[in-house]
């Protein structure tokens, strides 16, 4: 019933593989008409992008922004999902969080930058805490709105089995609110990875992606920015539509069938 | 089991629901509850489960007040009931899981239940990928499977067409025929509480009292239940209905 309603196989890969092309193409006709320090060519960034993967310094900040990513989106989760299932059967818990993220969210996560630098110093840790900041909010608030529309019958069938508050949450709770909890996820992925490409540029320490980005502007290389573009772009798509792309259609395999 | 209801009152806010409602079922009884839309007989079934408390009064299962839900005293809902991620094999599995048997064994178990309900080969179906009639039938075997003492019916088949609900029932009157569960059957469908129960109780609008009980104990009992036409145009002259034309 569900497949109708939604493209599948060779026509989704083409739609994806056009909306690539219609990217490539502004871009090219940008750098055609304007000169080769304001906008380089695809083939130049190309060039210049095997070049950066060859260097140990750029795949060591590559690795490094990667796994403070992976670090605070992780932590985002595990407290975003845990939180928001706890929220599921908590009532008054619910409300108050649920007040509390609707005021902290509307704090851009850049913004906490400047304090937590001061507070934790250069490192990781500052960079971290913003990632898993971004993501944490929409990761919970969706977990915790799913659960409001878990069903009640779902619930009672599950306590007249003799389901403890445990079994509830874990065999009944987290089930019913996997499809929002992964649009979830993927909404908090682009937060935190946005969080992650500003603060590493904002806070300029180490080799991260951010900071090799924001060094090519300050030294006006062109392409230098553009190839930093480029693999972000490249970057969060793959984690995006593969990565989680596949996990969805894994924990959703029932919806496929 | 057996089952006590002693003065019991049930209140949601202002809404009196049911009042004053006193009944002993015996252990392996199969009682009909039939009324009016909204009167309560669910609150019942809710009540017995250890889903509500009643606001007065005393449910009690072998002289022992009800406090929670035990997989002793098991509900079976109207439909949506199951679990849409779980195959049919798991949904059934699932009650035993909860009580702490593994999972090969619990699946194990489960293969042979929905055999039972004559759904051998659909283990690995979806609800959403089956009929109603099928998914009922899980139902079932995800109600029998944990050997309750006590079974809860909430207008079970309430969403089937009519073929499909005598087929249901005679699977349903087999399963109690063989395992001898106390029953309480709430349905809006009066050929079902004839063909099926010991006893019919016929409800009031709310709050729910008993207007007459009807007893068919140790009667034969077939789809054809042209013998209790009398009993037939009573219980639907008790519910409000003038001619021949069942409620549904």
């Amino acid at each position: 019933m569900s497949q109708a309603r939604r493209l599948t196989g060779p026509k989704k890969y083409l739609a994806v593989v056009l909306a690539v092309l219609f990217i490539l193409l502004i871009w090219q006709i940008a750098a055609w008409s304007l000169p080769d320090f304001l906008m380089p060519g695809i083939p130049a960034v190309l060039d210049r992008m095997s070049e950066a993967l060859l260097q140990p310094d750029f795949r060591e900040g590559l690795l490094g922004s990667m796994s403070r990513l992976g670090t605070g989106y992780g932590f985002a989760l595990l407290f975003g999902i845990s939180f928001g299932l706890v929220g599921g059967i908590l009532f008054f818990f619910r409300e108050t969080l649920r007040s509390a993220i609707v005021i902290l969210q509307s704090i851009p996560s850049i913004a906490w930058v400047p304090l937590f630098l001061i507070v934790m110093g250069f490192g990781n840790l500052p960079i971290i805490v913003v990632v898993a900041l971004a993501a944490f909010f929409p990761m919970a608030l969706s977990v915790m709105n799913a659960t409001e529309s878990v069903q009640p019958v779902h619930v009672a069938a599950a306590r007249v089995m003799g389901a403890s508050r445990w079994q509830l949450l874990r065999r009944v709770y987290l089930p019913a609110v996997m499809p929002e909890l992964i649009t979830g996820a993927q909404l908090a992925f682009g937060n935190a990875w946005r969080a992650l490409i500003s603060a590493e540029m904002l806070i300029g320490f180490g080799q991260g992606l951010g900071r090799s980005l924001a060094y090519s502007g300050e030294i006006a290389d062109m392409v230098g920015v553009m190839m930093n573009i480029l693999v972000i772009a490249i970057l969060a798509t793959v984690i995006d539509q593969v990565l989680l792309e596949k996990f969805k259609q894994r924990m959703l395999r029932y919806q496929y069938v | 089991m057996q089952l006590s209801f002693e003065e019991v009152d049930k209140r949601f806010g202002d809404l009196e629901v049911i009042k004053g409602f006193s009944h002993d079922v015996v252990q392996g009884q199969l009682i009909a509850l039939v009324g009016p839309s909204g009167c309560g007989k669910s609150t019942l079934l809710h009540l017995v489960a250890g889903l509500e408390k009643p606001s007065a009064g005393k449910v009690l299962a072998d002289g022992a007040p009800i406090t929670s839900p035990s997989p002793r005293r098991t509900l079976v809902f109207q439909e949506h009931a199951l679990y849409p991620w779980l195959t049919l094999q798991a949904n059934v599995a699932m009650a035993l899981e909860l009580q702490g048997v593994d999972k090969a064994a619990a699946f194990q178990e489960a293969q042979t239940w929905l055999g039972r309900v004559n759904l051998a080969g659909f283990e690995q179906y979806y609800p959403h990928q089956v009929s109603g009639g099928m998914r009922q039938r899980t139902a079932l075997a995800r109600a029998f499977i944990a050997k309750p003492e006590v079974l809860l019916l909430d207008e079970p088949f309430g969403a089937l067409d009519a073929l499909t609900r005598m087929a249901l029932q005679d699977v349903l009157r087999e399963l109690i025929e063989e395992h001898q569960p106390t029953v309480l059957l709430v349905t809006h469908d009066v050929d079902e509480a004839l063909y099926l129960a010991d006893h019919v109780l016929v409800f009031s609008a709310r709050p729910a009292r008993v207007l007459k009980a009807f007893d068919f104990a140790h009667c034969e009992k077939s789809h054809d239940l042209s013998g209790f036409a009398a009993e037939r145009k009573e219980i639907l002259s008790l519910l409000g209905i003038k001619t021949e034309v069942a409620a549904r």
